[in-house]
């Protein structure tokens, strides 16, 4: 029994393997882990985004990046220190050349004096660039985790408008592109200041030549300018086609069994393939747009090297300048090329940054619908009386679902929910643990409203088990004690019995440990379906709603967890919404609601004799007429 | 590199609808949209795709993956972009030659002359522009060239994804398998598009003045070469080991990463519900964690492999000047070569500093190529022959001929099954959960083949014929309701393209769902977001019967295809099962016995074997398991179907 390990850690096998591959490469062990797995030290975000929605997006980021100031200015100061040695040889160069005529003794010194400015320029370019990675992989980490973090507390009318495909994808690529300008962009800048540092040698060699040579400059920046207000739609419209495509893709992923039970394949694959020949076409234009103008950027210096011999030359040849300054002027130049060129990748990089910036924040201005009253409190030694004070409830969409309910639950009661199909029901439960707000009236527990509670403790005293179980893939054992990961195994194993699943849990190869696989489907509808009870009857919260939780359940397994569930829950308030009798005749009363209101209440046997509507939507007309 | 974004991008399509729906999410800025639409105004009508789905791949398929065999395809963008590499590679070069021979012939004593300055001047000027005007074609060439290889590959892994069996989806989690479609076949569209020919030309440059540099002056071209590519070599070497293993373990790490989030979001309810988020974040935090140490490893290696390159690059010119600038006092070398030589070495390590930028994304991509070349290599583990047979139009003979089943072998689900269903009839299968009813269902159509005996359909054993026309005449509907993004039509429309509105309006009253498509703002064209989320599991479930009702087939399974109605829909659904099985031979796997009364003959199973065969009548009088069973259902207050 004790081979059972909560971790809670559900990755951590996953990061166990990588580590062992990791080590092998050189890479430091991660520390271990508490939780029984090992992890990194990383320690979350330090910082913010600025909520402020004015900012422009940079500025909106800036918090993020300042909390790696200390890292992130020693990188751009040793960066730029780094710099100025590196342009220093190209002098040095010119003035040992235009004086090879008039020495006799050798260069020794010249040569020396090379050698330590290089050494000095590796030097402080190796740490510089040590900090630049590091601030740039922290910045990632810290957005990722600060788009998990948001998420994570998104309310469920978010969930039901987004897709969470496009979601993924705003919390990955964008990131990546967002992180990459952002740390990069003032390094890439601080490295153009080459280009400055450079201008001014030359203006010392020569200020006739500089100006001459440096013509070619506003030319490259109109270009640069052109080419961004071309290029920034359809690195857009790019973007938007790869997310179709990954959509498709998760469809497929996600719905293989629809697909394959159709037969559809082929459908498929040229449903894809149309979207991926949207996607060439994209690419297609996206090059065109960049052969117009990239090769000008990157040519722009040969004119510009092309200059400086025709003019240089004429200098030389009149004496004024010594052939060293070509040498010289040419090093510049070609110094002044690289970050010409990355400038016009900075251009880029920064519109797609700025696109996929304004993505993410769509994400994290998002705020959560339900929100915790300032001043909410804990609710304490719930008793469970529940309350519906004509509550009216319409989706976002407008779908008006509950229109005037009102209803009662004592303490300790236990009450059915009968309904049609799409007549509120489940909604019931969800208002209940706010997972939606009611649009009027109030729902409150032991006449507390519910929205003056804090969401915790709400939640952990409504326990309510999905008509969807979903299932993590973790061990069986962890999905159960997912709303309490500390839970022994023996508080596991009898939430499993009372849910009538342990059985054949224990049947599994690895019993509680089986690593449920993708979303559960390992597990037939009705093994999850249990598995999902005990996770909640592990909680024991004093509120319990069944929502059609033991649909695929088959009947005396259904009957089976019942009777647990009224030795092991007695005297807890319970809902049961199901369209089953013999689920039903669990209930000491019924809550018949059609319309988004209450039509009657009484036990199956009143609403039996008194409302039609009732026997109708049991479907039971024509028995109880015979 | 990057897949984002929500917008439709015009064109209509079947997300382009969705804009209209107010979703939040789904923008091109405003200030860009007239830009953008200009750009989508020069955009093609194309018609639709109609390629065909073989389960077997075609001997091309069967090759491995690699990167010279996906650009053989097109032989002639590859020669035109690699001669357009080579020429612009070439001319680039000119010009420290054009100045020498200035310096040499123009400037010295007893050679002076302007003329010869300009004439080199004006050439270099010229060539430059010549130069642009390629690197456009180039890149034209190189763009298309990628766009259509990573189309080529993307449907490629797509139709592996959809030759794969069940059982791959199902141990392989979906975060992984999206990164093989999205962010590896992206790799390698930038490698394809730039990575490659930027890495050949800075290749060809150094080679190039190589040559150039021999031919200027041996001895001093020895030394720089000698004392400065064997460093560089060397060095490259271990940033080549160091940083493949740093890119392998990052992608691996991501894929951890994009797992965990898209589990967390689809199942956001229940950790919600659970109060889990705040350990669920900290969970995440490590798994981001290792991610960024992969990363910073990584990063560790490329910030040496950089400045020490350049360091290098340095130490050459020390060298040169050393060694040259001797020789020129020694009167040796002209100064003009010695002049040329210090231009060539500043253009020999500007490109390997590019050569090792374009390195990082080559390395990215060829671990993209392992991985999706693993991928490919995966074969199915449900397959079909060489040349399988179509299977002809069936009656709808099912025949379980001693099937014995286990999900793993060690572990029988089935045993020694034998049982034969008539064309026409309806059987429903009953039993205790986890007795073995919906593994029966996945054997018939082949989602898993029996570990011993064999499924027949009409005498036929069905892992001799195709895939597709075995699964074309199965109908399933699943106990989960899997909806796609798109429209109530288009979801109905998924087993059978071109029906007409009336038949789809046909088949949302069979299963009484008017009242819905009624409520609903758009009707049948209102789009259904994630999964269908808005509806409730029972609407989904009828629309999934819907969906398996239009798709016309010759047998069908419901598998638990009703447990989420409530009791109502599920005597519309019983009214609609006679038309729904007319003529046709039925799988009903049920725990409401009342669905299983409705069978032409009723198979209890239990423990991975029949126990009882027969009419609802006969085995009700013969007072055996399903008897009891019955007993049972009818005291818990199940709907007596023997007295309607």
């Amino acid at each position: 029994m004790s081979k059972v390990k909560i971790s809670g850690d559900k990755y951590a096998w996953l990061m166990a393997v990588s580590i062992s591959t990791g080590t092998s490469h050189g890479l430091k062990p991660m520390e271990a882990n508490p939780l029984g797995g090992v992890r990194s030290k990383y320690p979350g975000p330090r910082a913010q985004i600025s909520r402020d929605r004015s900012l422009t997006w940079w500025r909106r980021i800036l918090p993020i990046i300042a909390s790696h100031r200390l890292t992130f200015i020693t990188s751009i100061v040793l960066s730029f220190v780094s710099l100025v040695f590196q342009t220093l040889v190209p002098n040095m160069l010119n003035h040992a050349i235009t004086g090879i005529q008039t020495h006799s003794t050798g260069l020794h010194f010249e040569v020396i004096q090379i050698i330590v400015v290089g050494v000095l320029a590796g030097v402080t370019g190796i740490i510089s660039r040590q900090y630049v990675y590091y601030t740039a992989y922290n910045v990632e980490a810290d957005l990722r985790s600060l788009i998990y973090e948001h998420l994570t507390w998104l309310s469920f009318s978010f969930y039901d408008r987004v897709q969470s495909g496009q979601l993924i994808s705003r919390a990955n690529s964008d990131i990546r592109s967002v992180q990459m300008y952002s740390t990069f962009a003032p390094l890439i800048i601080v490295q153009s200041s080459i280009g400055i540092l450079a201008f001014g040698f030359m203006l010392s060699i020569d200020p006739v030549l500089a100006l001459i040579a440096m013509t070619i400059m506003p030319a490259m920046y109109f270009i640069g300018i052109r080419m961004r207000r071309v290029l920034f739609p359809i690195s857009w419209i790019t973007q938007a086609r790869l997310a179709e495509v990954a959509t498709i893709v998760d469809e497929n992923i996600n719905g293989v069994r629809v697909v394959k039970s159709f037969a559809q394949e082929e459908a498929e694959v040229n449903r894809l393939a149309d979207a991926a020949e949207r996607v060439a076409w994209a690419y297609v234009k996206d090059a065109q747009f960049r052969g117009k103008w990239s090769p000008w950027v990157q040519n722009l210096p040969q004119v510009g090297l092309a200059l400086v011999l025709v003019f240089g030359g004429w200098m030389v040849y009149d004496g004024h300048l010594g052939i060293g300054a070509i040498l010289a002027f040419n090093a510049y130049l070609l110094m002044l090329q690289a970050p010409f060129m990355m400038l016009g990748q900075l251009v880029m990089m920064g519109q797609r940054a700025k696109a996929s910036a304004e993505r993410i924040f769509e994400v994290l201005d998002e705020s959560p619908d339900i929100v915790e009253r300032p001043g909410a409190f804990d609710l304490e030694n719930v008793k469970g009386a529940l309350d519906f004070n004509h509550v009216r409830f319409e989706y976002a969409n407008g779908a008006q679902i509950l229109t005037d309910f009102d209803a009662h639950v004592s303490a300790g009661e236990t009450v059915a929910i009968v309904g049609r199909t799409g007549s509120g029901k489940s909604t019931i439960a969800r208002l209940l643990t706010r997972f939606y707000d009611v649009s009027d009236g109030a729902v409150c527990v032991d006449g507390i409203d519910v929205r003056d509670a804090t969401l915790e403790s709400l939640r952990a005293n409504v326990g309510v088990v999905l008509d969807e179980p979903f299932l993590f893939s973790i061990s069986i054992a962890e999905n159960i004690a997912y709303g309490k990961p500390d839970a022994t195994y023996d508080a596991i194993e009898a939430a499993a019995r009372a849910a009538n699943a342990h059985e054949f849990i224990e049947r599994l190869p690895e019993g509680y440990d089986t690593v449920v696989g993708e979303r559960g489907y390992t597990l037939s509808g009705g093994q999850r379906q249990r598995i999902a009870i005990a996770r909640t009857l592990l909680v024991n919260p004093p509120v319990l709603v069944l929502d059609d939780a033991t649909s695929a359940i088959d009947v005396h397994v259904e009957a089976g967890i019942y009777e647990a569930l009224s030795t092991l829950l007695a005297r807890r308030t319970t809902i049961v919404i199901a369209h089953r009798i013999s689920t039903i005749a669990l209930a000491s009363r019924v809550i018949l609601i059609d319309e988004g209101r209450v039509v009657a209440t009484g036990t199956h046997e009143e609403l039996l004799a008194t409302t039609p509507l009732y026997a109708e939507v049991l479907a039971q007309t024509t028995r109880e007429d015979e | 590199m990057a897949w984002g974004g929500g917008w439709g991008g015009g064109g209509g399509g079947m997300f382009g609808s969705s804009q209209s729906t107010g979703l939040p999410f789904g923008g091109i800025p405003s200030e860009l949209q007239a830009e953008a639409n200009k750009v989508l105004a020069t955009e093609p009508a194309r018609e639709k795709s109609s390629l065909t789905f073989h389960q077997r791949p075609s001997a091309k398929e069967r090759l491995a993956l690699t990167l010279p065999r996906m650009l053989r395809a097109y032989p002639g963008w590859v020669a035109g972009g690699s001669l357009l590499v080579i020429a612009t590679s070439l001319l680039l070069q000119a010009g420290p030659l054009l100045t020498e021979f200035a310096i040499n012939r123009g400037l010295t004593l007893g050679h002076r002359s302007l003329a010869v300055v300009y004439v080199c001047g004006s050439l270099y000027l010229v060539l430059a522009i010549v130069n642009a005007l390629l690197q456009r074609v180039q890149i034209d060439v190189t763009g298309k060239l990628a766009s259509r290889v990573m189309h080529d590959l993307r449907i490629r892994v797509f139709t592996h994804f959809q030759r794969l069996s069940l059982d791959f989806f199902t141990e392989e989690k979906a975060g992984v398998l999206m990164s093989r479609m999205t962010s590896d076949v992206e790799n390698l569209q930038q490698l394809v598009q730039d990575g490659i020919s930027s890495f050949a030309a800075q290749g060809l440059t150094m080679i190039v003045i190589t040559v150039i540099l021999f031919w200027t002056n041996v001895v001093l071209a020895t030394w720089t070469v000698l004392l400065v590519v064997p460093l560089m070599f060397v060095f490259t070497l271990w940033f080549h080991h160091a940083s493949e293993k740093g890119y392998l373990l990052s992608r691996d790490r991501i894929a951890n990463v994009l797992a965990d989030l898209s589990e967390s979001l689809y199942g956001i309810r229940v950790v919600t519900a659970n109060n889990r988020q705040r350990r669920n974040i900290k969970n995440h935090r490590h798994v981001v964690g290792a991610y960024r140490d992969a990363n910073l490893y990584t990063g560790r290696v490329n910030a040496i492999y950089g400045p020490a390159t350049n360091m290098i690059g340095i130490f050459g010119s020390a060298l040169l000047l050393g060694i040259g600038g001797n020789m020129v006092l020694d009167h040796k070398l002209s100064i003009g070569a010695l002049v040329a030589f210090f231009l060539y070495l500043n253009r020999f390590f500007s490109p390997i500093q590019l050569l090792v930028q374009q390195y990082n994304s080559l390395q990215q991509g060829r671990s993209s190529v392992i991985r999706l070349r693993e991928l490919l290599q995966t074969p199915p583990s449900i397959d079909e022959s060489s040349d399988a047979p179509t299977l002809p139009t069936i009656e709808g003979r099912i025949t379980f001929e001693d099937v014995s089943f286990g999900y793993s072998p060690d572990n029988l689900v089935l045993r020694d099954v034998n049982l034969e269903i008539a064309p026409g009839e309806s059987v429903a299968f009953v039993g205790p959960t986890g007795a073995g009813k919906s593994t029966m269902a996945k054997l018939a159509n082949r989602f898993y083949d029996p570990t011993t005996g064999r499924v027949l359909l009409d005498g036929i054993d069905i892992r001799t014929v195709s895939l597709q026309s075995l699964r074309s005449q199965l109908g399933v509907v699943p106990q989960e309701a899997f909806l796609f993004a798109g429209s109530i039509r288009t979801n109905l429309s998924f087993g059978r393209s071109g029906l007409t509105t009336k038949e789809i309006e046909e088949a949302i009253d069979v299963v009484g769902l008017r009242d819905l498509i009624d409520r609903l703002p758009q009707g049948l064209d209102t789009v259904i977001h994630e999964r269908g989320q808005t509806l409730s599991a029972g609407e989904r479930q009828l629309l999934a019967l819907a969906r398996a009702f239009l798709a016309r087939p010759r047998v069908l399974i419901l598998d638990e295809a009703t447990s989420s109605l409530d009791l109502q829909s599920e005597t519309v659904i019983e009214a609609a099962l006679d038309r729904l099985l007319e003529g046709r031979s039925a799988i009903l796997i049920a725990h409401r016995l009342t669905t299983a009364q409705r069978a032409d003959r009723i198979v209890v199973i239990d423990e991975g074997a029949i126990v009882e065969v027969g009419t609802p009548h006969e085995l009700l009088s013969h007072n055996g398991a399903y008897a009891s069973m019955y007993q049972a259902w009818l005291a818990s207050g199940g709907r007596d179907a023997t007295r309607s």
